[in-house]
């Protein structure tokens, strides 16, 4: 059967999109808490030791991963729970607007300061 | 002389092959009984013979009115009396300006969906001895605006109900006048509880996205397009364009699954469930686009 | 014809002994989901210091805490309220993740016959996670 459908539907990728990096995200916040909180102490971050963690590649990308998709559940939870409560017309577009500028700054911020720490040597 | 048939239970305790609403449906209803039966058995004394009623009555047209308030009737308690019964009684008796929808007092009608007792409720399907408080607090539906004391504006309800377009259409009748469309027994049990819908407006007075965002068409009107969207002798052409209707922004998207439909059909549609079955479908028919 | 009656948001948090499981679990997932996206940005905030402290040095021990990011961060984990606050942060993530795993389930089509059921179990489960993390998250404090 051929789709006649010539526009994409947007709604339903956003849907799809918050569940799957919903899956991610469970995974991975639960081990973030588990290293920083339970294997790590929290009282006991240094500079060091965080570089140290993020000198690992494995790490790395996982960290990254974890930043972007959290930033997207993020930002699209809070713009679906805003167009439930009934924002629309100018208000919804510049709200869209500016919570997509603050989740490139926050997605940038955070790779900057990832890979900053990939920049500090370690000695023991 | 009975005209009745052979009293066949669906209730009966098999559970293979059950929907995950009829199982709901079934614990809840053999709760119900045992709770019931512990009930009779526990007291023989009613709690008074009056059943105290605190009635909502606006009346932009009545001074006194204008400002809504509550009114209290005492109306003599009769075994198996329904809030319906109970307001009509003191409509008749007590207030002949008392007014509200009402016309079969079977529901089947839809007209008399109420406020009872905070819980979005059929008049004549709640009887009064189920009730847990009194007295038995009755209130229009929310999120509408009144018109006249029980009385709502449905306008809103039925336009949402219209946009989904609730008619059959096959995109091409069969050349042969006298053919017909056939239905199998497993498609037509599909569609079963989505046809039961009485456009009471009860699921969507209880839906909080509904409440907020005033374009949302609602779990009546996606379940409407569910009946006919699931049916197979809807045409592929009027299928994709139910879609388009239904998977837009304001559509089966904004359903945040809080079951408040569902808890409060007076017809036991599983109303989230038929949303999410959409959603998924929604998704499946887009991925299939790329 | 004459005017129409608005009642406002009838079911508002005055009535909040009708609400249903269900009503409740959306309440809380949006209201822990704002908490969690304005702690993910003040998160990301406090640890950009990160970057002024890898600036300032190209070499630092495993241990040392002179520079800023070490400081910052240790200096708040020596005030107990932000101890507390943390042990409130797991109580918001572990409920979110829970009632989320929840939401999973249902958008599945899996489990819908106790979905209120299974509401009462995060609620649960989240407070017996939080009760056995505490004496981690305030070790040193007390």
């Amino acid at each position: 059967m051929s789709t006649t459908r010539s526009s994409f539907d947007a709604g339903s990728m956003a849907w799809l999109l918050q569940r799957v990096t919903a899956a991610f995200l469970i995974a991975v916040l639960a081990f973030h808490f588990f290293l920083l909180h339970f294997v790590n102490h929290a009282a006991d971050i240094t500079l060091g030791g965080s570089a140290y963690r993020m000198q690992e590649l494995g790490y790395l990308v996982t960290m990254l991963l974890f930043l972007y998709t959290a930033t997207f559940h993020g930002v699209n939870g809070v713009y679906n729970a805003l167009t439930n409560q009934g924002i629309e017309g100018t208000q919804k577009s510049v709200v869209k607007g500016i919570l997509v500028v603050a989740a490139l700054a926050l997605a940038v911020q955070g790779t900057r300061l990832a890979l900053a720490l990939t920049q500090v040597q370690v000695t023991p | 002389m009975s005209t009745q048939t052979p009293d066949e239970s669906e209730t009966e305790s098999e559970s293979e092959g059950f929907s995950p609403g009829e199982k709901r449906r079934q614990v809840r209803d053999e709760a119900r009984e045992a709770r019931e039966e512990a009930e009779a058995a526990e007291e023989s004394t009613p709690e008074g013979d009056t059943v105290p009623l605190k009635v909502f009555r606006y009346d932009p047209e009545i001074p006194e009115k204008q400002e809504p308030r509550f009114d209290e009737f005492r109306v003599p308690r009769e075994p198996g009396m329904t809030v319906l019964d109970a307001l009509m009684y003191a409509r008749d008796h007590f207030d002949s300006s008392l007014t509200f929808r009402h016309s079969c007092r079977q529901a089947v009608c839809g007209s008399d969906a109420l406020f009872i007792n905070g819980s979005q409720r059929l008049g004549c399907q709640t009887q009064i001895q189920d009730l847990d408080n009194e007295p038995v607090r009755i209130e229009p539906l929310p999120h509408q605006d009144v018109v006249k004391d029980l009385v709502v504006d449905m306008e809103h309800f039925y336009e949402q109900m219209e946009t989904v377009e609730p008619y059959f259409d096959p995109d091409e009748t069969p050349e042969d006048e006298l053919e017909e469309q056939f239905q199998t027994p497993e498609n037509r049990e599909h569609v079963k509880m989505s046809t039961r819908c009485i456009w009471c407006g009860a699921c969507m007075s209880s839906c909080n996205i509904a409440a907020g965002d005033n374009k949302y068409l609602g779990p009546a009107a996606i379940n409407k397009a569910y009946r006919f969207y699931m049916d197979e002798r809807e045409g592929e052409q009027k299928q994709e364009e139910r879609m388009e209707v239904i998977a837009e922004n304001h559509g089966v998207w904004r359903c945040q699954t809080q079951f408040s439909c569902t808890n409060v059909c007076p017809k036991d549609i599983p109303l989230t469930e038929h949303i999410q079955e959409l959603k998924r479908e929604a998704v499946k028919d887009n991925l299939k686009f790329w | 014809m004459s005017q129409t009656y608005d009642r406002g948001l009838v079911e508002d948090f005055g009535r909040w002994r009708e609400f249903s499981a269900g009503m409740w679990a959306w309440l809380f997932h949006k209201f822990t989901g704002w908490v969690l996206i304005g702690y993910l940005f003040t998160h990301i905030a406090v640890l950009s210091t990160a970057i002024p402290a890898a600036n300032a040095t190209s070499q630092v021990s495993l241990g040392a805490s002179g520079d800023v990011y070490t400081q910052t961060l240790q200096g708040l984990e020596g005030v107990l309220l932000v101890r507390f606050l943390e042990v409130g942060l797991l109580a918001v993530a572990v409920f979110h993740i829970l009632n989320g795993v929840r939401l999973l389930m249902v958008d599945l089509g899996i489990g819908l016959e106790a979905q209120d059921k299974s509401f009462y179990a995060s609620l649960i489960l989240t407070g017996a996670i939080v009760v056995a993390s505490v004496p981690t998250f305030l070790e040193g404090m007390l």
